[in-house]
């Protein structure tokens, strides 16, 4: 027991003397390093004590500088006292310099007037009165109580003053008025200029614009004047509206131009709207009076309600003839036309001020000008014009169209009938001239307009043709061909309805291309100022794809009917030599099959012949798929009389060679590879030409081409080869 | 490149002032502004709304009421696949010109269009025309009729949300036959001039 705890206590002790040997090292490593800075601190107690005398001077040298500058400051703050008083005493004096300067000026202003106006010259007298305007009218009357003993002088000076101020606006405005009146224009600026020296701002601004209207209204009267008495004489009759109007922006738009600088020098800047909008009102009244008068003169009242009209039964009226409409719609563009340059000329003119650090206001300005203008009798005119013009034109459009598709005729080499090219012209014709009006609005009128013409007359015509469909009977492509070189007469219906109907199917072919080309060439042509015109515009055209859609449509008839009419019956009829030839052959016969080619030499040559007639009566598209349906029915027709014939090892052969042959003809006479439409065919071909009924399991898997007999169909044509035996036909897996 | 299975084009027409360019400006924008000046010519938005997971894309022509702009609102009709006849029902004179209206649209417009009468303004207070007044003028002439609000938002996304899925259905049903067809009637089948132009091009 003892001894473990002995043992115990000793291992405690044995710790804890471990510990306190540690702590002793730590201590004794502690004191030689504290030992090591001592010669160090040292010579650092020794500086201090050197230094400690200087520190003593230093202080007192600190305390003596806080003093001075203490004294210092409270000098600046005396000084920069006086200075502001001083300041105050200044601007004082400067004050009552100015009033000086003001009581002087306002003496020499009374004496000037007087004498100024004495001798006529409104300059200088508008000048003093400026001078005097200028003056801070309050100070001045303050002024004159101020100066006790002279305050009657300035007194009367002021209302002298006032007085002159008021006889010179009355002087001036009845000399502007004489001058007006004289139509003397250099009296007339000088007055204008003189106006806001008097702070007549807005006074001389109605006056001049009146005065500026008044020679507006001259111009127009002497024009429309000339112009109504000369209406039938000159050489531009035709357009001698849009001459006056054109004439009428043009004088407007200079007088701006002309009056801009002055006013904006004289008056400041901003003040060019109310100039505008004053001879705006006058532009409205002559505007009205031409167009009053083009109304009368051009009928157009009588043309739209004829147009209206013309859909109801009531109507007595004979439409008017689309050609006789034609210049009237030229004027009525260019007038739409120059209308929208004046319209952006004005924007120009107000947005275009000098004012560049003031946007806002500027934009106020411009939002002003059109509310003004949108509410004006201008803009509801053209409106109205615009939608005569709108009306007219579909109506021109509708005629022009029906007409063409009336005298449609069939011209000697060429593929496709009038009414194509002349369609797509009368169509192309008006949607240009509808943007000339650069109203994005009415283009997309007439291209909406366009489309329902397209489809209604064009497309319809075009469809009853393809349901009439291709005239059976007889054949003779050549014959027909021959009649429509010698043009329309002494034809026969039927020939001259094949050449119709060939011609259409081709139009239908040209017509969606035309379509496509009218398309991009109207995105490129037609200029959008917005990206909502351009959206509008891009909306409205791809009205045109549902037109090449019922183009399609027809084509794709069309292309239906010759293969029931001309296509199949032909086939069948060629297929009939094959059907009266045995196929079960003896060597000798096979030889001779072979180097006589009964069959397959006609055969080729009916399709060849059929082939080349057609092909330079059809568009390149409607040839290929004509190639392509005589293919398909090739194959389909062929294999059913081969399922009504017998074969053995060499009729077989024969046939495959047959079929080779016309697989390669095919593959020649096209630029593209039939090969697929004939794959049956050639299926049938090698089926039949097997030496032995196993080895079509070879053939079954390993065929290049996938196969397009199903294995019900390939025993079948197996069973046609009298060689096989039933059995083992039946034994056949696939 | 737009992501929408069907477009259709709606057209608004009726008399100046009931309203068209609020209803619109409602539906595309979500706004109201008071004080809208006339409509010039012929206004133009698109909107998309997703019906059954399907988005369809809705070309919306706000068109003038005003008398003189008669030949840009008619070019519109032809093309269009849903027309929009708004009157005021606070208004006799508009309610009055739905006749004329009916008759424009018969002259232009494709026979199958889907027609909606709207009566527009029912947050006034000074109604002239009657609920029943206006849906009986529908049923007569075959229509849809919904009564709105502009101002207050009332059933506006509902009348155009309607459309789209009526276009649709309308479309759909179209559109199924076309697989048991022949060639050549598919082809027939794009000329009628109301018809669906699928999967955006």
């Amino acid at each position: 027991m003892t001894t473990s705890a002995n043992e115990f206590i000793d291992s405690e002790h044995k710790a804890l003397y471990s510990k306190i040997c540690n702590e002793e090292d730590k201590v004794t490593r502690e004191l030689q390093a504290a030992m090591a800075r001592h010669p160090l601190l040292d010579a650092k107690v020794r500086n201090i004590t050197k230094v400690l005398p200087n520190l003593e001077v230093i202080s007192q040298d600190a305390k003596q500088l806080s003093d001075m500058i203490g004294f210092a400051s409270t000098l600046i703050e005396n000084v920069s006292y006086k200075v502001r008083r001083l300041d105050v005493a200044r601007s004082r004096v400067f004050e009552c310099q100015q009033r000086v300067h003001d009581l002087l000026d306002l003496q020499l202003c009374c004496d000037g007037v007087k004498s100024s106006m004495n001798i006529g010259d409104f300059e200088k007298a508008a000048a003093h009165v400026h001078r005097y305007l200028s003056m801070d009218q309050r100070l001045l009357e303050k002024t004159a109580d101020d100066v006790n003993q002279d305050s009657a002088a300035v007194n009367n000076s002021i209302s002298l003053l006032q007085d002159a101020a008021t006889k010179l606006r009355n002087i001036l405005s009845d000399k502007f008025s004489e001058a007006v009146k004289n139509d003397d224009l250099a009296s007339v600026e000088r007055f204008f200029k003189l106006f806001p020296l008097l702070e007549m701002h807005d006074h001389g601004l109605d006056k001049y614009s009146d005065y500026l209207c008044t020679q507006i209204q001259t111009f127009s009267k002497t024009k429309i004047k000339t112009t109504l008495d000369n209406k039938n004489s000159d050489k531009r009759a035709g357009i001698i509206f849009a001459d006056v109007i054109t004439l009428l922006f043009e004088d407007i738009a200079s007088t701006i131009e002309v009056q801009q600088p002055l006013v904006e020098t004289y008056y400041g800047p901003g003040r060019i709207l109310k100039l505008i909008l004053k001879l705006q009102e006058e532009c409205n009244k002559q505007i009205k009076v031409i167009l009053n008068e083009l109304w009368r003169t051009r009928q157009i009242e009588k043309y739209a309600s004829m147009v209206r009209d013309k859909n109801r039964s009531t109507s007595t009226m004979k439409p008017p003839d689309p050609k006789d409409l034609d210049q009237l719609l030229a004027e009525l563009t260019i007038i739409q036309s120059r209308y929208h340059l004046y319209l952006k000329f004005l924007k120009r003119k107000v947005a275009g001020e000098r004012i560049t650090e003031k946007e806002g206001e500027q934009n106020d300005l411009v939002a002003k000008l059109e509310s003004k203008l949108q509410s004006s009798d201008l803009c509801r005119l053209m409106q109205e014009l615009l939608n005569n013009y709108l009306l007219l034109e579909h109506f021109y459009m509708e005629e022009s169209v029906r007409k063409a598709i009336q005298m449609d005729c069939v011209d000697q080499g060429s593929q496709t009938s009038s009414m194509l090219d002349d369609v797509f012209f009368i169509v192309k014709k008006c949607i240009r001239r509808a943007s000339s009006t650069s109203n994005i609005d009415g283009v997309c009128v007439v291209i909406n307009n366009a489309c329902g013409v397209l489809e209604t007359e064009m497309c319809s015509a075009l469809m009853n043709t393809m349901k009439v469909g291709f005239p059976s009977g007889y054949l003779d492509l050549t014959q027909a061909y021959n009649v429509m070189m010698q043009g329309r007469l002494q034809t026969t219906d039927s020939e001259q309805s094949k050449a119709v109907f060939i011609a259409h199917l081709n139009n239908t072919d040209v017509g969606s291309e035309y379509i496509n080309t009218l398309c991009t060439s109207l995105v490129s042509e037609v200029t959008c100022s917005t990206e909502l015109e351009r959206r509008k515009l891009e909306s409205c055209l791809t009205g045109l794809s549902s037109v090449s859609a019922a183009m399609g449509a027809s084509q794709e008839l069309g292309l239906q009917q010759l293969r029931n009419t001309a296509i199949k019956p032909r086939v069948l009829s060629w297929l009939d030599s094959f059907s009266t030839l045995s196929h079960v052959l003896s060597e000798e016969e096979f030889s001779s099959y072979e180097a006589n080619e009964p069959f397959i030499r006609g055969f080729i040559g009916n399709i060849d012949n059929f082939l080349s007639e057609f092909k330079g009566l059809l568009t390149g598209n409607n040839y290929e798929t004509l190639v392509s349906i005589l293919a398909t029915e090739v194959n389909s027709l062929m294999e059913k009389v081969i399922m009504k014939t017998e074969f053995n090892r060499f009729g077989g052969l024969a046939l495959d060679k047959e079929i080779r042959a016309l697989v390669s003809y095919f593959s020649t006479a096209t630029s593209w590879s039939v090969r697929d439409k004939l794959a049956r065919l050639s299926q049938v071909g090698t089926v039949l030409n097997l030496e032995q009924v196993n080895e079509i399991s070879d053939y079954w898997g390993s065929s290049p081409l996938p196969w397009r007999l199903t294995p019900v169909d390939i025993k079948k044509i197996l069973k046609l080869r009298t060689d096989f035996s039933n059995d083992e036909i039946n034994k056949v897996h696939f | 490149m737009d992501d929408y299975k069907f477009l259709f084009k709606v057209v608004l027409v009726g008399n100046a002032g009931v309203g068209k360019t609020c209803l619109v400006r409602r539906f595309t924008q979500g706004l109201f502004p008071p004080g809208q000046g006339a409509t010039i010519g012929v206004d133009f938005m698109i909107k998309t709304v997703e019906i059954d997971n399907e988005k369809i894309k809705l070309q919306i022509w706000d068109t003038a009421g005003q008398e003189r702009f008669r030949s840009i609102t008619q070019s519109y009709y032809r093309s269009a696949h849903a027309l929009i006849l708004v009157y005021d029902i606070s208004c006799q004179p508009t309610f009055d010109c739905l006749p004329d209206w009916l008759r424009e649209i018969e002259e232009y417009a494709s026979s199958k269009v889907l027609r909606v009468l709207v009566g527009n303004k029912i947050d006034r207070d000074d109604r002239e025309i009657p609920t029943r007044v206006g849906e009986d003028f529908a049923q007569r002439h075959n229509m849809y009729y919904l009564e709105t609000s502009a101002k207050e938002s009332d059933n506006v996304e509902k009348l155009f949300n309607q459309i789209a899925a009526e276009l649709m259905e309308q479309a759909r049903c179209k559109e199924l036959p076309r697989y048991d067809d022949g060639n050549l009637q598919n082809m027939n089948r794009r000329t009628t001039s109301v018809d669906v132009t699928c999967c955006g091009n």
